[in-house]
């Protein structure tokens, strides 16, 4: 009888955190999506900068115009390379099943696939902006307090997503989101057969076309620790991006202005 | 409450034991954030984007030594050069002239020496003249440019049916991987408008003849500042393009193109068949004579052949409908990620096994000075010249390695293979890119095969070259 006078607190603690939960998985992710971007098209200007043994190794700048197709609810990206020097002017497309890449010095657009997508810095302006909630299918797993990138605690939800269509990347995500803000705090990606391949920390939460947002994300290589990506959102604005935009005879036409 | 209630409220109380330990190792994973990554960058302010530059300026030398050999039919003078030495400045800007008008140029300056070439003389110095046009963009979507212009179609590698603008534009290539043959070609003259909607695009262009034309150009008589429209604008032309998305990001491409009284069609097609593989397929057909037919008639009209000068080999001189084809699928594998295309390639204007017969037949015994051997190599020259296979049938494979073995490295080869004798070329390249500004790099070419094929009865057996490149 003691030992259950002792459990009563902490099951009053579990029902309330169990009517906290009352939000659907799905519905938290979809939140967090719009803390990550919002509804309206916009440009941004992506630095990332890449770590090999604690070392940064290479610097990159992309120029990234996202909208949302309505049909699918799902972020459409126009990639231009800026930095580094023999890269620029190199773009790429990427809409769903449509991924077109442009090299300015063939002048010649190619079709490549989701793997080929893969290669290369561009990728990572998609997974940034990418629609969870439309890709994956959320459940909850609980609520837990997690450090996030600054190392400060931060009570969230830890939710499990599995793919829930071919254009997902990955095949399994950890979310870890912040209850209340909803701000994303960490994801772990996960391959087909179940290895760890990204541990990605969202950070440096600032005002940031209109809301506060994540202007930064840590990338960590899971199947080789020794490298690590930042990706810094900059200059990031509005900007009316027209649907024809979004195909291949668009991107020699394609102006950074 | 119940022994059962117990148990389960013990039971979850103890999960949230092992969520406190699983908390414990997630943030293990912080351990893992580089220390130079540790502190966040300062976050930008919402801003107007700053106009990213398209321009890109490099400098590039060049060694090259190749390695030479004998063959069947003798090859007229002067022969090909062991050893090169180049350097270039390749520049290629846009500017914005105010929101709706920019200008383009893209040009290449380059300084060479070479053994066959006299040092010094304005050989030494050429500059192509690749592009310089104007853009308008009167409404949203429509564009009207004007002046040289590289205008490229085609979804292939190896060989591109629909790139009608490719005859006699390549200029000295570093390399003579496809790919690259595609950067080092001059534009043509020429106005083109372009309707882009969303999910379709429509595209016409008309280069008028503003030049006569010449004779195929080799590396020692390259003019030195000369804009050589003659190679581009000799005739008026013609083109007509188009495509639609029919769904799912499936958007082929219909062409037509004009010149000298004839029409010839195209299209092109490429689509997303799984994760990993893009299949593709590029095919023009129209009137048109044999290649050996067609290039018979251009030495005649512009030289060096007699106007007069019999045909060596069996005279075909009969226009039809002919097919070229190049179809194909790229590949990309998981770990390491490495891209394979395979294509298989088709000219029916060609050679067929026969017209490699009378080829060496005809060639069998003479001197380098024959007008036979002149005329059979000719109509080699004539084919590089307007970038199509001599032979009818050929399959190319190319592979693409970003950082392979090592990061930073990146190794590119390919394989062209006759189908008809076995024969081939092939060519492994290497970059290295030491920093965001230099890159180091090599190639190593091949072309094998009996003497009596394609590729073996070439005069260059292989070569070697070393780069430095620095951008700017």
């Amino acid at each position: 009888m003691k030992l259950a006078t002792r459990l009563v607190p902490l099951v009053l603690w579990l029902l309330l955190s169990g009517a906290a939960l009352a939000q659907t998985a799905q519905e938290i992710v979809t939140s967090t999506d719009r803390v990550r971007n919002p509804a309206q098209p916009f440009r941004s200007v992506l630095t990332l900068t890449e770590y090999v043994a604690g070392k940064e190794r290479d610097r990159d700048m992309l120029a990234v115009f996202s909208k949302e197709d309505p049909a699918t609810r799902q972020f459409r990206n126009l990639v231009q390379y800026v930095e580094p020097a023999r890269d620029a002017g190199k773009r790429v497309l990427l809409d769903g099943h449509s991924l077109w890449f442009y090299d300015p010095d063939s002048k010649v657009s190619v079709r490549i696939s989701a793997q080929q997508r893969l290669i290369g810095q561009a990728a990572i302006g998609d997974i940034l902006t990418v629609n969870l909630a439309t890709d994956y299918t959320a459940s909850l797993v609980g609520t837990e307090s997690i450090d996030d990138a600054a190392r400060k605690p931060r009570q969230c939800w830890h939710l499990d997503m599995k793919a829930a269509n071919d254009l997902a990347t990955y095949s399994h995500v950890e979310y870890w989101v912040e209850q209340g803000s909803f701000y994303p705090i960490k994801g772990k990606f996960y391959s087909d057969s179940g290895r760890l391949l990204k541990i990605l920390y969202f950070r440096n939460f600032a005002d940031r076309l209109g809301a506060i947002r994540p202007t930064e994300a840590v990338i960590i290589d899971a199947v080789d620790t020794s490298l690590a990506t930042t990706a810094t959102f900059g200059e990031s604005a509005y900007q009316d991006i027209p649907e024809a935009w979004f195909q291949r005879d668009y991107l020699p036409r394609l102006q950074t202005r | 409450m119940t022994a059962r209630g117990l148990i389960l409220t013990l039971g979850i109380a103890l999960s949230r034991v092992a969520l406190a330990d699983q908390k414990g190792d997630e943030n293990k994973d912080l351990d893992l954030i580089p220390p130079a990554a540790q502190a966040p960058s300062a976050p930008s302010a919402d801003a107007s984007i700053a106009a990213a530059p398209t321009r890109k300026i490099y400098l590039e030398n060049a060694t090259t030594q190749s390695w030479l050999r004998g063959g069947i039919v003798a090859v007229p003078p002067p022969p090909p050069s062991e050893w090169q030495e180049r350097l270039l400045l390749d520049v290629r800007d846009q500017w914005r002239l105010g929101r709706d008008v920019s200008l383009t140029y893209s040009g290449r300056l380059n300084a060479r020496a070479q053994d066959g070439l006299d040092f010094p003389s304005h050989e030494n110095v050429t500059n192509d003249l690749r592009e310089a046009y104007a853009s308008w963009e009167p409404h949203e979507g429509t564009f009207v440019d004007i002046g040289r212009i590289n205008l490229k179609s085609g979804v292939a590698l190896g060989f591109n049916p629909t790139d009608f603008f490719k005859t006699r534009a390549v200029v000295e290539p570093v390399s003579v991987d496809p790919v690259v043959l595609r950067e080092d070609r001059l534009g043509t003259l020429m106005l083109r408008a372009q309707r882009i909607w969303a999910g379709a695009s429509l595209t016409a262009a008309y280069a008028p003849a503003v030049a006569s034309g010449s004779p195929i150009y080799t590396d020692s008589n390259l003019h030195s500042f000369d804009p050589m429209f003659d190679r581009t604008n000799a005739q008026d032309r013609f083109l007509l393009k188009g495509s639609v998305d029919l769904g799912a990001g499936f958007t082929p491409e219909w062409l037509a193109y004009h010149d000298n009284g004839r029409t010839r069609w195209g299209a092109n097609l490429a689509q997303s068949i799984s994760q990993s593989v893009v299949a593709y397929a590029e095919w023009s057909g129209g009137p048109r004579l044999s290649l050996i037919d067609d290039a018979l008639r251009f030495g005649r009209a512009n030289g060096p052949l007699p106007p007069a000068a019999p045909g060596v080999l069996p005279d075909q001189a009969r226009q039809g409908f002919r097919n070229e084809l190049a179809a194909g699928a790229s590949y990309t594998t998981d770990q390491p990620k490495i891209t394979f295309n395979l294509e298989l390639n088709y000219n029916q204007a060609g050679f067929s096994g026969a017209d490699w017969n009378n080829w060496f037949q005809a060639g069998r015994g003479t001197t380098s000075r024959s007008p036979i051997a002149g005329q059979l190599w000719y109509i080699r020259n004539y084919a590089a010249d307007q970038q199509e296979p001599v032979s009818r049938s050929t399959v190319f494979l190319r592979a693409d390695w970003v950082d392979a073995f090592v990061p930073k490295l990146e190794l590119t080869g390919f394989v062209d293979t006759d189908l008809q004798d076995g024969s081939g070329r092939a060519q492994l390249t290497a970059d290295y890119y030491l920093s965001d500004r230099w890159t180091v790099g090599g190639l190593v070419l091949v072309d094998f095969g009996a003497r009596h094929s394609d590729f073996g009865s070439l005069p260059l057996a292989g070569s070697v070259l070393f780069k430095v490149v620095r951008y700017f």
